[in-house]
């Protein structure tokens, strides 16, 4: 009884594997990042650092993890946490002096009808170039709730990925938050920007 | 700037299914003359004695997102689209629905014989007479359009002379109106490390007045005085609160005890003058 239990769980995860194989041959699994487990973004964590594991374990040379901003969620705020380093030095204008991100990959401008004289008085849009960020994470920490609204997020670009068997974020995450999914999913959920 | 210290004097309801807890939300606070504290929270409004005690609760149509009781002791609940009034003995009186001027009514307050409610929706404060109908909108007349609320939560109180202050925290201000909606002055600044200022994205967040002006503040959550001039004049309580609560209703009454809602906990939180 328990040999045939064996021999059909041995022949179910073989079939289960040459699904994931073939499927993996066809490049409809990829990679995403489970952002309600990644420790930069998930709520519950205040008062810890970033985690950069995603842009130190990456084999690929600039991460192929990127933070994303979701525009629809942002709340266009002057003082963004994500990018100001809101612990530096307030400037004349009442802003903060330095910027958060090490890589200068986070723009702003101000958006709608102008109040040139009072920068509180406008909505900000923000935007991270792609091609400068690393996914340290540190503006995901900072966007977060109830910091700020959660609008950023790090993604997988799959136009960056090399899809590894065995992703090395993946191993070296302390959560767990590197997750499979089918490519259709992570396409029909907006995960996927395949370039 | 006045040493104003205060304690913990009482922690009432809290999470969970009992009738004087709240399940998901705990949104606003009122008191009425009779001195019962009144909660809105998940789709009902609930009252409490001094003592924390449940004394009644009833349900709302829908969600409850603010409460406030009128002089002649009527209980005004507001929602989404729409503002239930309670009579004295919390049967519905009246509904005023109006799903442009009351898209989402997370502040309800009385000036004179006028009704304002705060339209986070709209981002501004709505005014009414008695009969629900519209009189003028405050602090939409900016270059935003509104108040910057991207907590979504428009707060305000009206102090004894009528005048509405309220919380701006896109600006990082507490700002001041007359009812017809003349921007009066305001108060505040960003900083990050003197707790005069307001910090991160967009505090203050909720706004209470009773002689002096109180506000609530989110990452990292605290409790904090100003007199009416705007001089800072204290952290009244921060460690007491989840660090991730955030739009922390406050309401101040003129004894100087300052209630104020931990959002994470469900939990109304009462504050007292160390002297008192």
């Amino acid at each position: 009884m328990s040999q045939d239990l064996t021999r059909r769980a041995a022949v179910a995860a073989l079939a289960g594997g040459a699904g994931f194989l073939i499927q993996k041959a066809h490049g409809q699994v990829v990679w995403q990042v489970n952002a309600s487990r990644c420790l930069n973004s998930r709520l519950g964590e205040v008062g810890v650092e970033a985690c950069n594991l995603c842009t130190s374990s990456c084999v690929v040379g600039l991460s192929a993890v990127r933070a994303v901003n979701e525009h629809s969620k942002c709340g266009r705020c002057n003082i963004c946490p994500a990018y100001f380093n809101i612990a530096s030095a307030v400037d004349e204008k009442g802003l903060p002096s330095e910027k958060l991100c090490p890589r200068d990959a986070i723009t702003r401008k101000p958006i709608g009808r102008q109040d040139p004289e009072d920068p509180s008085n406008n909505f900000y849009e923000y935007s991270i170039d792609e091609d400068k960020c690393d996914g340290c994470g540190r503006c995901v920490m900072k966007c977060k709730e109830p910091l700020g609204l959660g609008s950023i997020t790090l993604r997988v670009r799959y136009d960056k990925c090399l899809n590894c068997n065995r992703c090395a974020i993946s191993t070296a995450c302390p959560k767990d938050a590197l997750e499979q999914i089918p490519l259709p999913e992570a396409l029909k959920s907006g995960e996927a920007r395949t370039g | 700037m006045a040493d104003l210290r205060y304690r913990q004097r009482r922690a009432i309801s809290g999470k969970g299914p009992e009738p004087g807890q709240f399940g998901h939300s705990l949104t606003g606070l009122a008191l009425d003359s009779q001195g019962l504290l009144y909660a809105s929270g998940d789709s009902e409004i609930k009252a409490f004695d001094t003592a924390g005690r449940l004394r009644s609760r009833w349900r709302t149509q829908r969600p409850a997102l603010a409460v406030a009781v009128s002089r002649d002791g009527r209980v005004y609940a507001g929602e989404e689209g729409q503002i239930e009034i309670f009579d004295a003995a919390a049967k519905a009186a009246r509904v005023w629905r109006d799903d442009q001027m009351l898209g989402r009514v997370t502040a309800i307050g009385f000036s004179g014989d006028t009704v304002l409610a705060g339209d986070a929706a709209g981002r501004a404060i709505r005014r009414f007479d008695r009969t629900g109908r519209i009189l003028n909108v405050i602090g939409a007349d900016n270059n935003v359009g509104g108040l910057l609320i991207p907590n979504g939560v428009v707060s305000f109180d009206v102090d004894s002379g009528g005048v509405i202050h309220a919380a701006n925290p896109g600006k990082h201000r507490v700002e001041r109106y007359s009812p017809d909606g003349t921007l009066l002055g305001h108060f505040g600044k960003f900083s990050f490390d003197n707790p005069a200022g307001f910090t991160g994205c967009c505090n203050p967040t909720n706004v209470a007045v009773s002689g002096r002006i109180y506000v609530t503040e989110k990452a990292g959550p605290r409790l904090k005085a100003y007199s009416r001039d705007g001089e800072f004049q204290g952290v009244l309580a921060a460690d007491c609160f989840d660090p991730n609560c955030k739009n922390i209703p406050v309401h101040a009454c003129p004894r100087g005890i300052v209630y104020a809602a931990d959002t994470v906990r469900l939990q109304i939180l009462a504050f007292e003058p160390e002297a008192a």
